[in-house]
């Protein structure tokens, strides 16, 4: 019943402010009224009664007061009231209320953004079922190559052997080339052990998936198609379970669709990690290549294992393995990734350091707005006296004030989601392709409330210095006359204000520091001798089917359309070769061994990387021929057992000795087939820009007949201008053929560094707004400090100081201002610039060259940002500024 | 029982004024006037205290108010106790009671 009475009265207070106080007036009225009648009837004239009563009742406001404080609107009306008077100030002020909403507006907003992608990678669920139950598998090479695919036989014996996971399955890519209604297209295929579906837990939305009885041998070919294969090729049909579809030219069988959020995917640096358009059952016959290491490996943990439980029993197999298959396995080892780990586990530092970057511009921009309030303060000195002398207590004025923070704050966070939209759509447009491909960034739910939250919090730091300061003023003095005092307030004032300042050139330069850091290594990585050419060089890849069984067929094919493609006006040369350099994907390691020399012990024997090239692919890419010769027509038709080696291999391997003419065996054939090196080549960055070109070893296309090759053409003029007449030639030689990934060499080295270069521009951009904002704070410091003296410098220039004196005085304490902040800054990015170290490149994480440039740019920057406020000064005229009181 | 010295006040003043109010209707006025007359003009209770108790025993359910003319034409609002009310003075007085025999065995002691 109280409560109830309670919160009546405070919504009816709140609904009906006056009449609850007017009922509470008529009723002290009435009181004094009686009052007044029994003064009369003790014998008082009525004047003497009103009198007396009205000083026995003493102050009817306060007691007013005292009542509507029981029966008023309470903490709510005040708050509203704050809000209401709040709204009216920043309307009143619109210059600082709309340089402030900008200010945080660019703060918040950039934390919102950057905030939103932490959010979608790292912190949302993954769309599997308990996704955080899913693990990979992976070899662990002798030489420490982590991530290393699995071999059939270790993928068997993992399966047997561990007793950790509920299921457990293998899978690969393959690109299979789709025929049928329409063009032939190209399809990237998942082909994986039937319990894929089980291990991540997901539910077609049309069909089935694996079933155990769907693998084996004479078992009818089987397909599970993704949404958007499903929309796009077949358009969306919802009979197409049963329906036959042909891949590489055998017939499949569809029998189910996956829903349209379901992706799954391991990401490879370039861009032939397309994600699968298609799933199949990956055969694995006994008699198969049980030895080659190509599967990927996935599996669902059993409820209560943990992934270091799991990882310890897998290195435990990998050891025995390693122990009973010597030749094959020895120093091999294993280990258990968990699955968000896999997906974004090298992209975790980066964000967080942008997260913490940006958190930096938010500082500063708070910083800003807080200096803006101070000068705001002195302006407003009176109405705030004035309240404080009608009783406001200070706790009231300072929760005033924090009030209309947090409403600034709030502003500021409306138009900064508006930044952040488009901020959003920014990044999602320059950012690597594998960054946002799986998971779709956006404004959701929890990212507006994170945004509620740091508006909050932001209104509250940028508020509460100043309202405590304000609040404290000395009020007497400002309510007489003349109330711009210097004395008193504006010392304390002026030295909240120049911390305020010199803290925000310290985390410009922490900021300015790191985007110097990431440019120079950015520009370093440009620098490369990459070992190649880049310029005018298109290339694309082509798949050839199984229907191409004999070697002799694809020799052909790619003969032909080589011959061909350098028909073609504007071509230059053309050439083949199995990988592209950077493409992206995982090495091609294996072994081999120098004919004559001892054999080395197994497992610690010589290894090189594997290319498979015909002649023309070295002046195509500009790779020069160091001793020796290439590959000669005869060699290039037909099995010649000729091999050319790269100068690392020479280096490693024959240094001191002759190369040429000696014979190599590498294991990549079923029987021994030594090969004599013919020649030297130059090394190219193959694997990463940033790692030494590994040795290599050069096959001509007719000792080691791969069906996919990539073609590379060398043009005068614009590459991408020939790709439609390449296509064209292919399709003449074979209809059905498609090709794919067709990309300009300058494009691949482009997605190379498209990582590196998106930390740069973004951490470039939030430097470049800290030193605006940081410029802006020095300016309004200046500003202000000078519009303060005006008096103090007028008394300057009328004693005989030359203007240019007062514009040194101005410049040097801005300077002053700004050493101090760049030394503090410079102390901090000495601490935290180790945090950068793994993304630089060709430069440490203290480098002299970088501090030292910044530190001067900054200094420029705010000698500028000085430079009206000084010449504001100089410019005062004496008589005026002495008058002006 | 316990409370402390704030709420002490409080609730003595309440239960002044229940008291006052037991023995009849009364207008905010009348009940400080009852009050000096039953303590003998030892107990004046100020406009700025009566009003902000009154209301908040009036949000407690322990009297109910109603606008009417005084007997001189004026008028004023009545405050009348209703049956928690009255049920909350046997206990306020109760307790008041308990505490001063409390008070008074300490003040024995020698």
């Amino acid at each position: 019943m109280k409560w109830f009475n309670i919160i009546r009265d405070r919504l009816r207070a709140l609904r009906q402010r006056e009449t609850v106080i007017s009922e509470i007036d008529r009723e002290m009225r009435s009181h004094v009224e009686l009052q007044v009648e029994a003064n009369i009837r003790a014998g008082m004239s009525p004047r003497e009664a009103r009198e007396q009563a009205m000083r026995s009742f003493g102050n009817v406001n306060r007691a007013v007061d005292a009542a509507y404080d029981v029966k008023g609107g309470g903490l709510l009306e005040t708050l509203l009231q704050d809000i209401r008077y709040g709204v009216r100030m920043l309307a009143k002020h619109k210059a600082f209320t709309a340089i402030a909403v900008i200010t945080l507006a660019l703060g918040i907003g950039a934390n919102t953004a950057i905030f939103s992608v932490v959010n979608a990678l790292l912190l949302r669920p993954l769309p599997y079922r308990e996704a955080d139950r899913i693990v990979m598998l992976w070899e662990v090479t002798p030489g420490g190559r982590h991530q290393n695919s699995a071999s059939r036989a270790n993928f068997r014996a993992w399966r047997s052997q561990t007793s950790s996971y509920q299921y457990i399955a293998a899978f690969s890519y393959q690109r299979y080339n789709l025929t049928g209604a329409g063009e032939p297209e190209e399809l990237s295929v998942q082909f994986a052990t039937p319990d894929l579906f089980k291990v991540l837990g997901v539910d077609p939305i049309l069909g089935r998936t694996f079933l155990p009885e769907d693998d084996g041998d004479g078992k009818p070919l089987v397909a599970v198609l993704s949404y958007a294969l499903w929309q796009r090729r077949f358009g969306g049909q919802p009979n197409i379970i049963g329906q036959p579809i042909t891949l590489n030219g055998v017939k499949y069988t569809v029998i189910g669709v996956m829903p349209s959020n379901f992706q799954f995917h391991m990401n490879q640096r370039s861009g032939t990690g397309r994600p699968p358009d298609l799933w199949s059952i990956l055969p694995m016959p006994l008699d198969g290549n049980e030895r080659g290491r190509f599967l990927a490996t996935v599996a669902r943990l059993k409820d209560g294992i943990t992934v270091e439980h799991a990882g310890a029993e897998l290195r435990t197999i990998a050891a025995r393995l390693s122990d009973e298959f010597p030749e094959f396995n020895k120093n091999f080892s294993a280990e258990v990734l968990p699955l968000r780990e896999q997906f974004f586990g090298n992209v975790r530092r980066p964000l967080w350091l942008m997260l913490g970057a940006v958190g930096f511009v938010l500082l500063i921009a708070c910083a800003n707005v807080a200096n803006l309030l101070l000068s705001l303060a002195t302006t407003r000195e009176k109405e705030i006296a004035v309240r404080a002398a009608l009783g406001a207590r200070r706790g009231r004025i300072v929760r005033q004030l924090l009030t209309e923070s947090i409403l600034l704050a709030l502003f500021g966070s409306a138009l900064g989601l508006f930044f952040a939209w488009l901020g959003i759509k920014a990044l999602i447009a320059i950012s690597p392709r594998d960054l946002v491909s799986l998971q779709s960034v956006g404004l959701n739910v929890t990212v507006l409330f994170w945004t509620l939250g740091v508006s909050l919090l932001t209104g509250i730091i940028f508020g509460l210095a100043p309202a405590f300061h304000i609040s404290r003023l000395n009020l007497n003095d400002s309510l007489k006359e003349g109330g711009k005092s210097e004395a008193g307030h504006a010392s304390g004032s002026r030295r909240l204000r120049n911390a305020l300042v010199v803290s925000e050139i310290a985390l410009a330069v922490v900021l300015l520091a790191s985007a110097g850091l990431l440019i120079r290594s950015f520009i370093h990585l440009q620098q490369v001798d990459r070992g190649f050419q880049t310029d005018n060089i298109l290339t694309m890849v082509v798949r050839l089917p199984e229907s191409y069984r004999e070697d002799p067929q694809v020799i052909g094919f790619f003969s032909q359309a080589l011959e061909k493609v350098r028909q073609l006006p504007t071509v230059r040369s053309a050439g083949i070769v199995n990988f592209l350099p950077l493409y992206g994907g995982m090495g091609s390691s294996t072994g081999f061994k120098i004919l004559g020399q001892p054999e080395p012990p197994p497992g610690e024997g010589p290894s090189c990387d594997v290319r498979v090239v015909d002649a023309d692919y070295f002046p195509t890419m500009g790779i020069p021929l160091l001793r020796g010769r290439n590959f000669s027509r005869p060699e290039l038709k037909e099995p010649r057992h000729v091999i050319l080696i790269n100068e690392a291999l020479a280096r490693t391997y024959f240094s001191g000795t002759e190369p040429l003419g000696q014979r190599l065996d590498v294991e990549m054939f079923d029987t021994p087939q030594p090969a004599e090196i013919i020649g030297v080549v130059g090394n190219v960055r193959y694997d990463s820009l940033i790692d030494e070109s590994p040795p290599a070893v050069y096959f001509p296309h007719p000792d080691l007949t791969y069906s996919f090759m990539t073609l590379v053409i060398r043009t005068d003029g614009e590459p991408a201008a020939i790709a439609p007449a390449v296509q064209r030639e292919i399709r003449s030689i074979d209809p059905n053929q498609p090709v794919s990934d067709v990309r300009t060499m300058n494009q691949v080295m482009s997605e190379w560094v498209s990582r590196s270069r998106f930390n740069t521009l973004l951490l470039g951009l939030f430097a470049a707004i800290a030193t605006l904002l940081s410029a802006v704070g020095i300016f309004g410091v200046m500003n202000y400090s000078v519009a303060l003296r005006t008096r103090e410098i007028g008394l300057r220039l009328a004693v005989g100081a030359q203007p240019r004196q007062v514009l040194l005085l101005v410049l040097r304490q801005g300077l002053l201002l700004t050493i101090v902040g760049v030394v503090l800054g410079l102390v901090a990015a000495f601490a935290l610039t180790r945090l950068l170290s793994g993304l630089l490149f060709g430069i440490g994480v203290v480098d002299t060259t970088t501090f030292t440039m910044i530190s001067i740019l900054l200094v420029i920057v705010s000698l500028l940002a000085c430079y009206l406020p000084a010449r504001r000064a100089m410019r005062i005229d004496p008589l005026r500024a002495l008058r002006y009181e | 029982m316990a409370k402390n010295k704030a709420e002490l006040l409080q609730g003595t003043l309440d239960m002044l004024i229940l008291k006052a109010l037991s023995l009849g209707e009364l207008h905010g006025y009348g009940i400080i006037q009852r009050i000096r007359q039953l303590s003998d003009e030892m107990l004046n209770v100020e406009q700025g205290s009566l009003y902000p108790a009154l209301y908040r025993i009036e949000q407690k359910g322990w009297v109910s108010a109603r606008w009417d003319v005084h007997d001189t034409g004026r008028e004023a609002k009545f405050y009348k106790l209703t049956r928690t009310g009255r049920k909350q003075l046997e206990t306020e007085e109760a307790s008041w009671d308990r505490l001063v025999l409390a008070i008074a065995k300490v003040r024995q002691a020698t």
